[in-house]
């Protein structure tokens, strides 16, 4: 049943980014040919002041609106699709189907998920065209293996441990906040008027709450401040290390909480209207 | 078995009693009548019936079960409200409802569309008021379900309609499955119904065959009610 789910999560939430990803496809293509003719080598100094400058420069603007249209749509998308689908009176239909809550809560974070990590890699795709041919990717290569070198020398480690501890962070990190945003929600619910002022209420409140949590477990364990762990003896880079996966820990435990309260709350106090 | 048992039933919302130490048994094969004046706490009980609530004491068994994925996948079950997605087509939810109802019968819910020359290729977002009621309660009534839950299905139909929607009610239920509908439209119904269950801020204050409405009180359904719950 999850899989039906899905299927219908991604047709629901598709049909609202299709146009957007196309329209972005349009602008990336439209802004590099432009670029390719306005500025056809940049290494050999623009040839600026041309007719294409205008066209270009709209072009751009447009680029830019509409990567932030991207983001905010994706997010918009993840607290619409959770509220509207199960909290409003579409609720009525996915709450009596035979298929267990926790599921339903998945197919929304998961189909979420993959929205973000599309706009993510799209964005970075796109970014990566227009660039091309601006920079030789000789010269990049060269510049990261110096970096790499340079890091190796002065922390007798490789940066790609540091850098993968740093994605699954990331990860950890959009997971929880997703399922920060359907906490809230689901507590707004329990309100009889004003739900979804309840919800953002209820999300500074945990906001707040994290912050206290983890200020106290700084205060109480000295290991898990960034600065103790700079003065301390053992290699920066460790400490660095050491910060990132205490942060990555903290996000897993609070988005498991999330989880378990709301599908708690969907499935004993449902309180649709 | 009975297909509905509540026992002790009561649900609170604060300090509101909306359901009363209910105990209740309806049995396969009726078609009963759930009446009361708004805020009776028929949509409550019903909502206990779909999962939708769960109560604050007490307990109420479908076939059996607690409400639970086994116990969804019997029941069809009409909301007050409209639940259908805007943006989908008629024909998307039939998909829909086939895809999670093991019981759905495509058939049934094709020719029921055409008896009400209603488009399957339409989008919801243009269908007036009325129509997506009818598609929901087509949608429901397709099911071969073992209980029917329809709270108020006909208070937004035009009389026409509530002809052909009573006619399917009684003529798409299985012989050994139930129909409870809510409703205070007590006449327009009351040639179909067996039984009659009439509620009252949140207890049951009559119990009955209409049969024997009629027989020991010599009155309509509708007359009883009108008598019993006289403001």
């Amino acid at each position: 049943m999850l899989g039906k789910l899905l299927k219908y999560e991604i047709k629901a939430t598709g049909r609202i980014f299709l146009p957007i990803y196309l329209a972005l496809l349009a602008l990336t293509i439209i802004t590099k040919v432009l670029l390719m003719i306005a500025m056809p080598d940049v290494f050999l100094d623009s040839t600026s002041g041309t007719s294409f400058d205008i066209p270009l420069g709209i072009s751009v603007t447009l680029y830019f609106i509409i990567i932030v249209a991207l983001s905010v749509m994706t997010l918009i998308v993840i607290v619409q699709r959770f509220y509207k689908n199960l909290l409003t009176d579409e609720g009525y239909l996915m709450f009596t189907i035979p298929v267990e809550t926790w599921k339903l809560i998945m197919s929304k974070l998961i189909v979420g998920l993959m929205w973000t990590f599309v706009c993510v890699f799209t964005v970075a795709l796109s970014i990566l065209i227009l660039a091309l041919g601006n920079f030789s990717i000789m010269e990049m290569n060269q510049g990261i293996s110096m970096l790499y070198a340079e890091f190796q020398n002065q922390f007798g480690m490789s940066p790609n441990i540091l850098i993968a501890e740093f994605i699954i962070l990331m990860i950890v990190e959009t997971v929880a906040s997703v399922l920060m945003i359907y906490v809230s929600i689901a507590i707004g619910q329990l309100f009889s008027q004003h739900r979804i002022m309840a919800a953002f209420g209820a999300y500074i409140v945990i906001s707040i709450v994290l912050q206290i949590v983890m200020t106290l477990l700084i205060a109480l364990i000295p290991a898990f401040g960034l600065e103790y762990l700079m003065n301390s003896q053992i290699n920066q880079m460790k400490a660095v290390e050491v910060f990132i996966n205490g942060i990555t820990v903290f996000n897993i435990i609070s988005a498991v909480a999330f989880y378990f309260i709301t599908n708690y709350i969907l499935k004993n106090r449902l309180n649709l209207e | 078995m009975e297909i509905l048992r509540a026992k002790g039933l009561t649900k609170k919302f604060g300090n509101l009693t909306a359901l009363s130490n209910l105990d209740l048994e309806i049995p396969r094969g009726r078609i009963i009548g759930l009446l009361g004046p708004n805020g009776s706490g028929k949509s409550t009980f019903i909502k206990l019936a779909t999962g939708l609530l769960v109560p604050t004491s007490g307990e109420i068994t479908i076939a059996g079960a607690t409400p639970g994925i086994e116990t969804k996948a019997m029941v069809s079950y009409l909301p007050e409200r409209t639940y259908l997605n805007d943006w989908m087509r008629a024909e998307d939810m039939i998909a829909f409802f086939g895809d999670f109802y093991e019981d759905f019968n495509r058939l049934k819910a094709d020719n029921m569309l055409r008896d009400l020359n209603i488009n399957p290729g339409d989008r919801l977002k243009t269908m007036s008021k009325g129509t997506k009621e009818k598609v929901q309660l087509i949608l429901v009534m397709s099911r071969d379900a073992e209980l029917y839950l329809l709270d108020e299905p006909i208070a937004g139909v035009d009389p026409a309609a509530r002809d052909y929607i009573l006619n399917t009610i009684i003529t798409n239920y299985k012989e050994n499955a139930s129909v409870i509908i809510s409703t205070h439209l007590i006449a327009d119904i009351e040639q179909v119904l067996d039984d009659i269950i009439f509620i009252s801020q949140g207890e049951i204050k009559l119990l009955s065959t209409v049969d024997d409405i009629r027989e020991k009180h010599n009155k309509s359904v509708d007359g009883l009610f009108r008598e019993v719950f006289k403001c």
